[in-house]
């Protein structure tokens, strides 16, 4: 196992759990990690107190809606006079010019990443409720005046993928964006309930793993993603590469080698809990001021297995059974393989490429 | 500002040292984020940016802590101090 740092260089933290939306696909209002209160201001700076001791040089503030607590501003304080910087995931439809004024001014603001879903509100507003659009381009509007360094997150699914076009377009040309982001509605949270309706399908994937072909040619540098179609087609191709070639895989692969997260970074939830990532809250590792940062992250059981899970080769899974592509496969992300499975310690079946590909799927031409 | 013999340097306590694996370490600017690595020879330095060490004091406590310090030591931590000023992550207390 690769060595592990003291502490984690960053952490991810539900600093809410209330929201003024509800998207439809959101990972969170349907699992243990979503509790009825917020924790108080005051146990969040104790918190961010130990967490400067320690060295953590990043928080990425998430929920829910980061600016739905009106506290938010006591709470950066409290991050900057602990030696770190912070970002904030959004769905941008509280950001004003005042708010985006106040961030610029910390000079301690990695990004804000803004939720857009669609180039129009007819596309957007069906996700995340009507007079959503206007809203999210207006806060990121504020944002990009200030010069706030933002970024925008697509989730793409099945309401909206037939405008990633447009969508590029209108983020890259329109809005000046020098790039954005992409992902799919996972089956976790509020998609769960709102699969059919919103989960893609093997022709939806494919065709988007198409366009995404030509838009990389046309924009070179400006996508990226760590999940969903966009990812997928990257991964995917590696593999089929590699396969074809002979050629060693790029990444450590033919085991549970995926994600690399619990290295460098970890999770809490809204309630105080700590957990290996966001997408695994059910796992729970201690409390917040009640035990220590550094002790859960270096020496707690379920992170140890985490780390661990890197040593479970692929050829212990049916699943996996004479599969070409075993050699080449991380076996992807534990958290959605745990929510279509019941195991973390299990490839996730979502980006099992010999699955896609005996659906139907078509992977775009490779070079 | 430059670095000299009789000085004794304070680390800016705006920078983060934090430590990872093998004392080996990052030094953090949270104003900027830049980060930089530095190996443990250097950490072992850093930590004794305390405006109470000079130079000659600093090598000293290397050669007692460390086997095999080369000859050109002092000019060698000089540089390292020297990087440090220049990038504002250390400095001199000033007397007024």
């Amino acid at each position: 196992m690769p060595n592990v740092i003291k502490s984690p260089r960053s952490l991810d933290i539900d600093i809410t759990s209330r929201c003024n939306l509800r998207c439809k696909y959101c990972y969170h209002f349907s699992g243990p990690g979503d509790v009825d209160t917020d924790l108080p201001k005051e146990e969040w700076l104790r918190f961010f107190v130990e967490c400067g001791h320690y060295g953590i040089m990043g928080l990425s503030l998430a929920g829910g809606e980061p600016f739905f607590r009106k506290d938010l501003p006591e709470l950066l304080e409290g991050i900057i006079a602990n030696r770190m910087r912070f970002s904030l995931l959004s769905n941008g439809t509280l950001i004003d010019d005042a708010w985006a004024k106040y961030i610029k001014e910390t000079r301690r603001c990695n990004y804000i990443q803004v939720s857009l879903d669609g180039s129009r509100a007819e596309v957007h507003d069906q996700l995340r409720g009507k007079g959503q659009f206007d809203k999210a381009v207006a806060g990121l509007q504020h944002l990009q005046r200030h010069g706030v360094p933002v970024t925008v997150r697509v989730t793409l699914n099945k309401l909206n993928y037939h405008d990633l076009e447009n969508i590029a377009r209108f983020l890259l040309e329109e809005l000046g964006l020098p790039a954005f982001s992409t992902n799919a509605a996972s089956y976790m949270g509020l998609c769960k309930l709102n699969d059919q309706e919103i989960g893609l399908d093997v022709a939806e994937r494919s065709a988007l793993m198409a366009v995404f072909a030509d838009l990389v040619k046309r924009y070179p540098g400006r996508f990226s993603a760590n999940a969903g179609p966009q990812a997928d087609l990257r991964m995917w191709s590696e593999m089929e590469r590699a396969r074809l070639g002979g050629l060693a895989p790029a990444h450590p692969t033919g085991a549970l080698t995926a994600c690399g997260c619990v290295f460098d970074r970890m999770a809490v939830r809204a309630d105080g809990i700590m957990t290996p990532c966001t997408m695994l809250s059910h796992m729970e590792m201690g409390r917040i001021n009640h035990d220590d940062l550094r002790e859960v992250w270096q020496n707690h059981p379920l992170m140890q297995s985490m780390r661990a899970r890197n040593e479970i080769s692929l050829k212990l899974f049916d699943f996996c059974s004479s599969c070409n592509y075993i050699n080449y496969c991380t076996g992807n992300c534990p958290g959605v393989a745990y929510e279509l499975t019941g195991e973390v310690d299990h490839p996730s079946p979502d980006a099992c490429f010999k699955r896609f590909l005996g659906a139907g799927g078509v992977l775009p031409e490779i070079n | 500002m430059t670095s000299d013999t009789n000085n004794k340097p304070m680390a800016n306590p705006l920078i983060v040292l934090r430590e990872e694996f093998d004392d080996w370490a990052i030094l953090f600017d949270p104003d900027t984020g830049d980060a930089s690595a530095i190996n443990p020879v250097s950490v072992f330095i850093y930590k004794h940016l305390d405006g109470k060490h000079t130079v000659p004091d600093i090598v000293a406590k290397l050669r007692k802590e460390c086997e095999d310090v080369p000859e050109n030591a002092e000019a060698e931590v000089q540089e390292f101090i020297q990087q440090l000023l220049d990038k504002g992550y250390a400095g001199y207390e000033k007397q007024f």
